[in-house]
């Protein structure tokens, strides 16, 4: 029962960390340059549904707002909407200026981004751990031994649909063609009247309101403050490294491939040599896959 | 004539300015060098909120024609930045004494300037290391774990009655110091920890680990984590229904940790700690408390006692005339102050507290009650 234990909580932490990957690499297809304020954003997320919570708390009516449960499903589409608008911001600031230089001055002027988000936040909410609402309620219920929250079912849904969701944008939609097309090749997009500015603004909301969902999931159940975008950016980069830059189902799998080595592999070993562990199947898959498990020719990245 | 008239006058005016120079109040500084950004800023809030509170009050406490200046310099997380706080704190008027940060490793790049300077360090860092490099000017404030870890296993030992204990550490320096006592500690009483794990802080979910402790058969579980990964952990024990007893750390007993948890995952659970401002029961405490709420609207812990007591020993050593770095550093060296939380005395090698609490929290408070106190622990008062 123990294994099924960490199997499901494996597949929670890893839907969570899929997010996490998926943001980033939206924003890495868009602009070919590494976005290092990804983890920021995804702790900013939190803060901010921590903000709209109180938001919500005090609209909402007493009947609404003290059972929580309202709270916590209003919180994800509103954290969502905030995370995307703050994307179109962040392109603004941090990229639209600079999308001419080359990309290394883009990842600094992410790198700033991060800092002031991570000190801002340190500012304005102080740096003890915070806690976000459950989405459905907190609780948990049991099938014999095996407990599951109804926190780790909310991310594995919300996941599921989020992922689903993004997937079938990029796949089936116009608007995902020409996403994927300025990703790969922005010259002949332009030329061919695809606005790519716009969709490079789009993949920013997006990636940030992936992030805010990431955010609100993450801190409810494990907690955030105003450092641990850190962590969080470099669980992203090893996702997006083991899955294939620029592959949307690479960055799931790698994500879930990190949470299987925090979790399975911990509890047979211990956490150091886990992450050890993991870092030597990083190297293996670097070394015969280049590209990563999913990933497609290694082109110029930053 | 007029020549003559002006220059009296500019005599008589340089007179009255040097005479009046004579009677101004005589500068000295504090600088408060803490981490209020980064991932010390809980902890380094509250060291900063102790000093200030101490320093803010010690108008009204000292000498007339003393003037106490003091400026606060953020240390973030790493060890170059502290050390340029230090060289631009050094450039104030008469540095009497510096608050020193509470990470360890930015305290052990401190130490040669310290020395180089004359400057005692105030300080409530637990690292053990840096009270053991054989430098005079750093004083430590805060139990170091040849206390609180002392404690810790005393109260499992000999109170909870441990046999099959687990002990869960953090990666990090501080995890290792803690690590290093209790475990050594168990050892030498003949009762091993059935599990010895160490966790980084990045880690998210805890359940690995509780299902090895709950493998190997532990009868209790002793923390050393800090904030986050130390509440995770009880949520977690809680959610699995682990029915052993819990002895965390110090960051169990800040107001801020407990916050994360339900009632009933708080319920139970002990720490060890300095002391713990806001368990009541001493009037001092309790208005000081007060005052801390009130200047800082949020709970104070032990961290911002310590300093607190700390920044008031320096204090106390310029009401007794001293008006040196080398007259404060004499004088902490030297005496025993009667401090809220305990009282404090230096050791010769600058840890100055000796005692530690043991906290726990019932089924009916979130504040924690003090379960025992272990005084004059290392037998130096």
């Amino acid at each position: 029962m123990a294994a099924l234990q960490l199997l499901v909580n494996g597949l929670a932490l890893g839907a969570a960390y899929g997010l996490v990957a998926l943001g980033f690499v939206l924003v890495l297809n868009a602009t070919g340059a590494v976005n290092f304020a990804h983890g920021d954003w995804v702790m900013a997320g939190g803060f901010v549904a921590i903000a709209l919570t109180g938001a919500l708390t005090s609209i909402l009516p007493v009947e609404f707002a003290g059972g929580g449960a309202w709270v916590g499903l209003l919180l994800l589409p509103t954290t969502l909407v905030v995370m995307a608008g703050l994307g179109l911001i962040f392109c603004r600031v941090a990229y639209t200026p600079l999308k001419n230089q080359p990309p290394v001055t883009i990842f600094v002027s992410t790198i700033a981004v991060g800092l002031i988000l991570s000190n801002g936040i340190n500012a304005q909410f102080g740096g003890a751990p915070r806690s976000t609402p459950p989405l459905f309620g907190a609780g948990q219920f049991s099938l014999g031994d095996l407990v599951i929250s109804h926190q780790s079912l909310s991310i594995l849904g919300t996941a599921i649909i989020l992922i689903g969701g993004l997937g079938w944008l990029m796949e089936r939609t116009q608007t995902g063609r020409r996403m994927r097309a300025a990703a790969q090749d922005p010259e002949m997009a332009r030329a061919m009247g695809i606005r790519v500015d716009r969709l490079i603004a789009v993949s920013f909301a997006l990636a940030l309101a992936l992030a805010g969902a990431a955010g609100l999931l993450l801190a409810n159940q494990f907690f955030i403050t105003p450092s641990s975008g850190g962590a969080l950016m470099l669980k992203a980069y090893l996702a997006v490294t083991i899955g294939g830059w620029g592959s949307l189902r690479g960055a799931v799998a790698g994500a879930m491939l990190i949470a299987f080595f925090e979790i399975g592999v911990a509890s047979l070993t211990s956490q150091p040599v886990a992450e050890g562990l993991l870092y030597l199947v990083l190297f293996a898959i670097l070394f015969a896959r280049p590209q990563g498990v999913f990933g497609e020719a290694i082109g110029h990245r930053a | 004539m007029f020549t003559l008239n002006f220059r009296i006058l500019a005599v008589a005016i340089t007179g009255f300015f040097l005479g009046s120079g004579s009677a101004q109040a005589e500068t000295v500084s504090i600088p408060v060098l803490v981490p209020v950004t980064g991932f010390l800023s809980l902890e380094g809030t509250s060291q900063r909120n102790g000093a200030l509170l101490a320093l803010e009050e010690a108008a009204d406490n000292l000498p007339a024609d003393l003037d106490v200046q003091f400026e606060v310099f953020d240390t973030a997380t790493s060890p170059e930045i502290a050390v340029n706080a230090f060289l631009r704190a050094a450039e104030a008027p008469n540095v009497v004494a510096v608050v020193a940060p509470i990470f360890g490793t930015q305290m052990l790049a401190l130490l040669p300037l310290a020395r180089e300077d004359g400057v005692p360090l105030i300080t409530i860092s637990g690292t053990a290391s840096i009270t053991e490099q054989d430098n005079p000017y750093v004083f430590r404030f805060f139990p170091g774990d040849v206390v609180v870890k002392e404690a810790h296993a005393r109260y499992a030992l000999e109170v909870l009655g441990a046999e099959r204990p687990a002990l869960i550490t953090q990666t990090t320096a501080y995890g290792q110091s803690g690590q290093a006592h209790l475990s050594t500690r168990f050892i030498d009483a003949g009762v091993a920890p059935v599990l010895d794990e160490a966790v980084d802080v990045s880690v998210n979910d805890m359940l690995p680990v509780l299902i090895k402790a709950q493998r190997a058969g532990a009868d209790m579980l002793l923390l050393h984590l800090h904030s986050g990964p130390t509440a995770q952990l009880l949520r977690q024990a809680a959610s699995l229904g682990l029915d052993i007893p819990i002895v965390a750390g110090s960051a169990l007993h800040q107001p801020t940790t407990a916050d994360l948890l339900t009632q009933d995952e708080l319920a139970g659970s002990c720490a060890e700690t300095g002391s713990s401002p806001i368990s009541g029961g001493d009037t001092d405490i309790d208005t000081w408390t007060q005052r801390y709420r009130s200047r800082f609207a949020i709970e104070p812990d032990a961290f911002a006692l310590g300093q607190y007591d700390g920044v008031r020993m320096v204090l106390a050593a310029l009401n007794e005339g001293a008006r040196s770095a080398a007259d404060v550093r004499q004088y902490l060296s030297r005496e025993t102050f009667d401090g809220l939380a305990m009282a404090y005395k230096s050791d010769g090698t600058g840890n100055m507290a000796h005692d530690a609490v043991i906290v726990c929290y019932g089924s009916d408070s979130r504040v924690p009650r003090i379960e025992r106190r272990y005084e004059n622990v290392t037998g130096v008062r």
